[in-house]
């Protein structure tokens, strides 16, 4: 995975967040509870069990009650990481040696987690056969980060379909593994990476991160083969995943009824996203990684 | 090709088939129908996901009959495509009826009388057009041989099925300005009909007005006339000469009216481009009138007459006459003999040269000189350089005794002995003449002198050139020889050479008119044009035409002149041979092939299945798949 000369562009950046979450240890980022830092927040009344010392002495003298002062306390952000490994993510053209897609999801998901990383905040990684990685922390973490995403590379003969993924297909349903998830995990950041290309859909999963005080950033990877597809003729489409075959005969029509379902599809799930507070960024995955992170994620106000 | 199913009753328009065997390309349905079959196998193709596209075919599942008819529509334009090709290939014809049949051949009267406009433009476009009519209808076995009968027949196209290439010759054909010769032309079609003769069905067309067309019935085998022409009417300029009068030059110019009705006509008459004279004549059918313009100058160069207005006149190439003043060209001899045929009929075959015969000196009244003289054995008073021919004794010179041993010894080169061979001459005695230094020897015997030729030169020497035949003819075999009219003939040209350039005053068009080399020549259109060789045959151009050689100018003129082919009625019922009329010929067919438009249906119904096939793809990306 190339991603190496990239990173270094990007370790001046962090994440946007949105809502101030509780975290686990000191860090950076502003928490919701008081704390010790510098930076005063607010007064309270004493009561018994206060720690004495952080009686505010000059209030008290001139008032003759004891106040409390009270810190804003910087505490950590946990950021999950859901990256999708399912067979659809991983597609590739026969033969080919490499997936683009996959490439391009996988060093999309190393950016995110390196900027995580290096901005001192808590990153958990899993992808969609339940594999995880973390909670880490400091930017040593990226080597394992991506020698844990290369070990998630389906062999090539499931990429480009010449083996029906049985053992996978159990697994890949995205709602069951985000559901699954959401039940134990930290408030936070939530990123998900995945094309979305599941018949079950994705709504009860992504109800259920957003409902577990997860901030959701969807980025919808899809290839430019899934954006403008260059097929044409009588054919028998095999999903990838389900092994499912569909016969279409393929003209400018049917391209042109293809492209405006896609549209009606991602618009649907952006606005999904939007009503429960998330962010949502369709991106294409012929486009350079350094691209979509320092421009169009920079842009859609992802990381600052 | 023609075997099959050539032998048809042809009993109508029905349609056969040349090439049966062709019909078994119809096998090819069967591969067409196989990869029919084949490619509905489609290609598969993964792709990640088919959510979306399962999307698109419930929309589309309205379209899928259209969609299946389309797959079935592409095969069944395909086999249409076939059925019309194969049925191309079988090369159906069609028995229609025509005028033609087996091998033709078409004689097209190029005569001038088919520059006549009685049928719109000219009867000679008629005639090709028709002929065109008999080419579009050329069947695919036909041969068709093209003859056009002009002064000079000759094949346009001879024995092709090949019909652009008789259009091609059709097109450049011209009529004439001269009578056509129809016995030559009957001579090339019947070398034309029997060039191939396996079976004996060539048919003879002739297109023509039947003008002058009498050597036809020469013509023999299967025959058809198609006349041309509905119009006798015609005005012509039948003869125009020029005469001297006292009063300078008189024109005779007479006007025929060979049509039917009675015309007023305008004519008139230039002289060099001027116009002397123009008059309304009114000339009854089938005569002439005469008119004579006098008071011409006599130093004009030419003069024309034309028809300016007719009410009924169809050929204009005879509305215009031209004649040459021409210059006296004449060299005028005095012949002094007491009587002498071979002399005589030698100088009077001679061009150009006015001979007068006396016995006696006394008889020469003329005070003019003559340009030269032939003593024969008699004398004269002679003027001052007098060109003359000495034969026998004279006095004028005088003689010591005579010899008769006249063998050849030798001959000098000398104008007067050109292509003379001397040798086989003999003479039983001849005169042994002292003659002067300026009289030179040409011919010499074992004995003496045979022959004298020389010239003095001086204003006001008493001879100019001088002949000398120092014996009396009757006294030798010479004018029993080859050699002496040639000698005659040497010698008056080199005693008196001719003025100008001895050509005729006018000439039929077509005719060759003997010039010398590189003579130029300024045709009435115009154009100047050297003579390349000796005689020049562009005599195609009704006019004047004027020649230069040298220092020497002269002018001749090509006139129509034809009262013949003037007299333009046409003969519809001509007799061509001793031939069948037209009517009873029994009806004939021709096969009509028509592998070409079905070629044309298949090929629009191959475009047709292309254009459903792309219909909605306008551009074929086409992955590897």
């Amino acid at each position: 995975m190339q991603i190496e000369p990239i990173l270094r562009s990007l370790s001046s950046l962090q994440f946007v967040q949105p809502r101030r979450r509780p975290g686990v240890t000191t860090g950076e980022r502003r928490s919701p509870r008081r704390g010790r830092s510098v930076e005063f927040a607010d007064y309270r009344d004493y009561t018994p069990g206060d720690d004495p010392r952080r009686v505010d002495w000059n209030i008290y003298a001139r008032l003759e009650r004891p106040y409390i002062k009270l810190y804003e306390d910087e505490e950590d952000l946990t950021v999950h990481v859901l990256l999708d490994a399912s067979p659809s993510m991983q597609w590739r053209e026969e033969n080919a040696p490499s997936s683009p897609k996959w490439e391009r999801a996988s060093q999309l998901a190393v950016a995110m987690c390196y900027i995580t990383l290096i901005s001192g905040d808590r990153l958990v990684i899993e992808t969609s056969s339940r594999a995880r990685y973390g909670p880490k922390r400091g930017v040593a973490a990226t080597s394992g980060v991506i020698e844990f995403i290369e070990r998630e590379t389906l062999p090539a003969e499931i990429a480009d379909g010449r083996v029906s993924p049985n053992r996978v297909t159990q697994s890949t349903n995205l709602n069951n593994w985000w559901k699954r998830y959401a039940l134990d995990a930290r408030p936070g950041l939530c990123i998900v990476i995945s094309d979305f290309l599941d018949p079950d859909g994705y709504a009860d999963g992504l109800n259920a991160l957003g409902s577990s005080r997860l901030d959701l950033n969807v980025l919808h990877t899809l290839s430019p083969a899934e954006l403008d597809p260059e097929f044409a003729g009588d054919l028998r489409l095999r999903d990838i995943e389900t092994s499912a075959t569909q016969d279409i005969s393929l003209d400018d029509a049917a391209l042109n009824q293809y492209r405006q379902r896609l549209t009606q599809w991602t618009g649907e799930l952006s606005e999904f996203c939007r009503r429960r507070g998330g962010k949502y960024h369709l991106t294409d995955t012929g486009e350079a990684v350094e691209k979509i992170v320092l421009r169009d994620l920079r842009h859609a106000g992802w990381i600052a | 090709m023609r075997g099959g199913l050539h032998e048809t009753t042809a009993s109508g328009e029905s349609m056969n088939i040349l090439n049966p065997i062709a019909l078994v390309a119809a096998l090819l349905a069967i591969p067409i129908v196989l990869l029919y079959l084949l490619r509905l196998q489609r290609r598969e193709q993964t792709v990640s996901s088919t959510l979306l596209w399962r999307q698109v075919i419930l929309d589309r599942e309205a379209n899928t009959l259209w969609q299946r008819l389309r797959r079935n529509l592409l095969l069944l334009l395909q086999l249409l495509t076939l059925a019309f090709l194969v049925f191309a290939l079988t090369r159906p014809y069609l028995n229609l009826p025509s005028t033609l049949s087996g091998r033709i051949v078409v004689l097209l009267d190029g005569s001038a009388s088919m520059r006549a406009t009685d049928v719109s433009p000219t009867r000679f476009d008629a005639a090709k057009a028709e002929v065109r009519k008999l080419i579009d209808e050329l069947g695919p076995n036909n041969e068709m041989s093209l003859i056009l009968v002009d002064g000079s027949p000759r094949a346009l196209a001879s024995a092709t099925t090949n019909k652009s290439e008789l259009n091609a010759a059709l097109d450049v054909a011209q009529p004439s300005l001269a009578a056509a010769n129809w016995s030559a032309g009957v001579a090339l079609a019947a070398a034309a009909a029997g060039s191939n003769s396996t079976d004996n069905a060539a048919t003879t067309l002739i297109l023509s007005d039947g003008v002058n067309a009498d050597d036809l019935q020469l013509l023999t085998g299967n025959a058809r006339f198609i006349p041309i022409g509905v119009s006798g009417d015609n005005i012509s300029i039948s003869n125009l000469s020029l005469r001297k009068t006292n009063r300078g030059l008189a024109a005779f110019v007479r006007v025929t009216n060979t049509g039917s009705q009675d015309d007023r006509v305008l004519v008139s008459v230039h002289s060099e481009n001027v116009l002397l004279d123009a008059r309304t004549l009114n000339i009854p059918a089938g005569q002439s009138v005469s008119w004579t313009v006098n008071g011409i100058d006599p130093l004009t160069a030419w003069v024309r007459a034309s028809i300016d207005q007719a009410n009924h006149n169809a050929l204009p190439v005879d509305d215009v006459a031209y004649v040459v003043n021409a210059k006296d060209a004449t060299r005028r001899a005095l012949l002094l003999t007491p009587g002498n045929q071979f002399l005589e009929q030698a100088l009077a075959v001679l061009p150009n040269l006015q001979v007068t015969r006396a016995i006696t000196p006394s008889e020469q009244v003329d005070g003019k000189p003559y340009d030269l003289y032939v003593l024969d054995g008699l004398s004269m008073t002679l003027p001052a350089r007098a060109n003359v021919l000495f034969i026998g004794a004279q006095s004028i010179f005088t003689t010591s005794g005579s010899f008769s041993n006249t063998a050849f010894v030798r001959a000098e080169q000398h104008p007067v002995l050109e292509s003379v061979d001397w040798r086989p001459v003999n003479t039983s005695e001849v005169r042994r003449v002292n003659t002067p230094a300026w009289l030179k020897p040409v011919i010499e015997g074992q004995g003496g002198r045979l022959l004298f030729a020389g010239e003095m030169t001086g204003e006001n020497a008493p001879f100019g050139r001088v002949v000398l035949i120092p014996f009396e003819l009757r006294r030798s075999d010479l004018p029993l020889q080859v050699a002496f009219p040639i000698l005659i003939a040497n010698t008056i040209e080199w005693l008196a050479p001719p003025q100008g350039l001895n050509i005729p005053a006018s000439v039929r068009p077509g005719d060759v008119v003997a010039l010398p080399r590189d003579a130029i020549v300024q045709l009435p259109d115009g154009n100047r044009v050297a003579v390349d060789q000796r005689g020049f045959a562009q005599t195609d151009q009704l006019g004047v035409y004027k020649v230069q050689f040298k220092d020497v100018n002269s002018t001749f003129a090509v006139v129509f002149s034809n009262p013949a082919e003037s007299k333009i009625t046409p003969n519809p019922n001509l007799q061509v041979g001793g031939v069948t009329p037209s009517s009873e010929v029994k009806p004939q067919y021709s096969q009509r092939e028509m592998w070409g438009w079905l070629a044309v249906v298949a090929l629009l119904l191959l475009m047709a299945e292309w254009w459903i096939y792309q219909r909605g793809l306008p551009v074929l990306r086409r992955k590897k798949l």
